[in-house]
């Protein structure tokens, strides 16, 4: 009897499991009303005008697309680093997240990403090309979200007070820092802590190596940039050492730091990111920013770095992400971020009325500059290894007195120690 | 025929008074169950899993978190032919013991003090409790506040005092130093509940009869309170040495294990190599090294209580 009913209840579930997959359609569904979880290291809560920006193009994306919610997570490029790999892996990454330009091939290495879809090919105009932002496989995995370079960064009334001006070449930037130094500044700021990935060390010698044309890894992805090329920044950092110049704290110094002693005037002269120039402009008025100082090959161009969007592995609304993605960096949103002091990085999005604007003064110089200053790079996926032992390399200067060629072999052996 | 056999008579009358006592032996014997099971369910998914998973991915070779395939005793010959494994040792050796020797005294010396007062006994208590009801990455957070050279109250002392600023953590020995001090601050009041528990059990009169014979504070310290918290300061220490071997997050909140390396443990490189490096296999066999560590320490204290309970 027991049998029977078991065997009448299977024969139900079959028969009603077939009629039900006979009911529906044959062609995919409408995603229908779907939540990504999007992390960014920018806190929306916050009242500085990115943080302004980013919150209302999330609210207006949400607004054109009410089957689309953003669940937003606050996640600094640390956490990301160390928790992405880990939540992909276990089919928990997020729909769509932000990535530093260099480590991009490293995280699709790790099975971060989702490859994109189709639609994304229909974009063209980037101002850069984006084929270094690619997994293993070759195959696309982010578009760029905001372009950057690197550039001097000097306090001007610092400079007066010394006698001198803006140095144009690396030697130049010694002989300031050490006037500076001797009046009780900071002659030239930079870290060697590796506690937020190496960020300053890491940005200056990506941006160094393109001006002095060397390449970073070889063909198989090795570091390999212990040439005389290369020995050019390790010998930098050692005359700024011999000249007294740097902080006196430059081992456990960070970007946060250096940022922090510009912005209060106890720092001479920096090489950062120029999405410090519209922060600097309204923090201290004597900070002002000019192009690289020409290193031995009497350049000035250094490397177009920024920040990408992707979609996680594993996501299952990749349309949805898409979606969200081609808004983000879409003429509309770019202008908004923009007037945060972000670099766009499609041309139709400087159509837009802001940027005929005197406002966006400021952002088209910066704009006009990466252009015009920086070239991109392709990068291996061993770029946390690298700046780490950069950082280190820094430490081994100022802490074991090492030399210009020792910095530089020091810091490739350790981004190819496994 | 009767259908009472002699036989079964006799069991029956022998069942009845000793048998109900066995079977509720018996049914005893079966609750512990109740409790074996959980425990030994529990112990079985969160120490013994996690430990033949850690034993199998050192074994094969990995990628990011994907284990590939089996590599033998690869990443364990890695481990011990790092020319930095030494210093990793004698690092974690130092902070352990560094530490050690400041909690050990700091609480017991806070332990007799609370046990001798009789006025505000609860806020003093909660003042000494303080630094262990903190997390260890607030006490590490604040500690970082505290020292930076650029802002921190500390540097505005040194600086009025007329010298530099607090500058511990560019330094591979004031860092170390540092770290290591924080340690003991944020753990000495583990210490110091423990050695009170165990001061509260020493009989007053002894004291009282020391103090009719003319002994003194140091008499009744060394020939009172030390024997009576042997014991005591043996799992102490061993509790203390195990959770210094495996502190992590205080050395990653303040150095990461730098500078040059001056501040990685062994717990620490097992952080490093498993989230900066993605070294999931190396990792692994410094964690089944750490693991060998803790466990020469267990043995070791229970060599000495056997030879405390002889």
């Amino acid at each position: 009897m027991i049998k029977k009913r078991w065997g009448f209840a299977l024969v139900t579930a079959v028969v009603a499991s077939l009629a039900l997959s006979g009911c529906s359609p044959s062609t995919p569904q409408s995603e229908g009303p779907v939540t990504l979880n999007y992390w960014d290291f920018l806190d929306p809560s916050q009242a500085n005008p990115r943080s302004k920006a980013l919150k209302e193009n999330v609210a207006n994306f949400e607004a054109a697309n009410p089957d689309i919610k953003i669940n937003l997570s606050v996640v600094s490029l640390g956490d990301m680093l160390n928790r992405l790999p880990q939540a992909a892996a276990a089919g928990q990454a997020p729909d769509v997240f932000k990535m530093y330009t260099p480590v991009v091939p490293q995280m699709a290495s790790a099975g971060v990403y989702s490859p994109l879809p189709d639609a994304a090919s229909k974009v063209t105009d980037w101002l850069r090309p984006t084929n270094a932002l690619a997994g293993p496989d070759g195959k696309q995995v982010a578009v760029p979200y905001e372009y950057r370079t690197c550039a001097l960064y000097y306090n001007q009334k610092i400079l007066s007070q010394i006698g001198a001006t803006v140095p144009t070449t690396y030697d130049g930037v010694v002989d300031v820092a050490r006037k500076a130094a001797a009046a009780g500044f900071t002659g030239f700021g930079t870290g060697f802590s590796d506690s937020d990935n190496s960020a300053i060390i890491g940005t200056f010698f990506d941006c160094f190596m393109t001006q002095v044309d060397q390449e970073m890894w070889n063909k198989d992805g090795q570091a390999d940039f212990a040439t005389s090329k290369g020995e050019e920044f390790g010998n930098f950092l050692t005359k700024l050492r011999d000249a007294k110049a740097l902080g006196s704290n430059v081992v456990s110094d960070t970007y946060g730091t250096v940022a922090d002693g510009m912005a209060s005037g106890t720092v001479a002269m920096a090489i950062m990111g120029t999405e410090r120039a519209v922060s600097y402009a309204s923090q201290n008025p004597d900070l002002k920013w000019t192009a690289l100082p020409k290193a031995s090959t009497g350049d000035t161009t250094g490397t177009t770095i920024g920040w990408t969007l992707g979609i996680g592995n594993g996501s299952k609304h990749t349309e949805a992400a898409w979606k969200f993605i081609e808004y983000m960096t879409g003429p509309e949103a770019a202008a908004r971020m923009a007037t945060g002091g972000e670099v766009p990085t499609r041309a139709a999005t400087y159509q837009q009325p802001y940027f005929s604007s005197p406002e966006a003064k400021t952002v088209n110089d910066i704009a006009a500059y990466v252009k015009s200053n920086s070239k991109p790079r392709t990068y291996s996926s061993n770029w946390t290894s690298l700046a780490r032992g950069l950082s280190q390399a820094g430490q081994k200067v100022i802490l074991n007195g090492s030399s210009g060629s020792d910095f530089i072999h020091s810091a490739q052996d350790a981004a190819n120690k496994k | 025929m009767s259908t009472k056999s002699p036989t079964r008579t006799s069991r029956h009358t022998l069942i009845s008074p000793s048998g109900t006592q066995a079977s509720r032996r018996a049914g005893r014997d079966r609750k512990v169950w109740l409790y074996v099971v959980p425990v030994s369910a529990v112990f079985l998914f969160v120490f013994v899993g996690p430990l033949i998973y850690t034993a199998w991915t050192a074994l094969h070779e990995t990628s990011y978190y994907q284990i590939g395939k089996f590599s033998g005793l690869n990443s364990f010959v890695r481990l011990f032919s790092d020319s930095d494994l030494p210093s990793r040792i004698w690092t974690t050796l130092v902070f352990s013991l560094g530490a050690l020797v400041i909690a050990l005294p700091a609480g017991l010396l806070s332990a007799i003090v609370l046990n001798n007062l009789h006025r505000f006994k609860r806020s003093v208590r909660s003042l000494f409790l303080l630094p262990w009801l903190m997390s260890q990455a607030t006490a590490g957070t604040i500690w970082l506040w505290f020292l930076n050279p650029n802002y921190g109250p500390a540097s505005a002392i040194t600086r009025s005092l007329g010298f530099g600023p607090t500058d511990v953590f560019s330094s591979p020995t004031s860092a170390l130093v540092a770290v290591t001090l924080m340690t003991s601050w944020w753990s000495y009041p583990q210490a110091m509940l423990l050695f009170l528990g165990a001061l509260q059990t020493v009989p007053g009169e002894l004291y009282e009869s020391l103090k009719v014979d003319g002994g003194g504070i140091r008499h009744a310290f060394v020939n009172i309170t030390l024997p009576h918290l042997r014991n005591t300061i043996v799992s102490v220490v061993i509790v203390l040495l195990m959770l210094y071997v495996q502190m992590v997050t205080i050395i990653l909140v303040t150095t990461r294990g730098g500078p040059l390396g001056s501040t990685e443990t062994l717990s620490m490189r097992v952080y490093n190599q498993m989230f900066d490096k993605f070294d999931l296999s190396g990792a692994s066999a410094t964690a089944i090294l750490l693991f060998a560590v803790n466990i020469v320490l267990t043995l070791v204290a229970i060599r000495f209580r056997r030879k405390e309970s002889l």
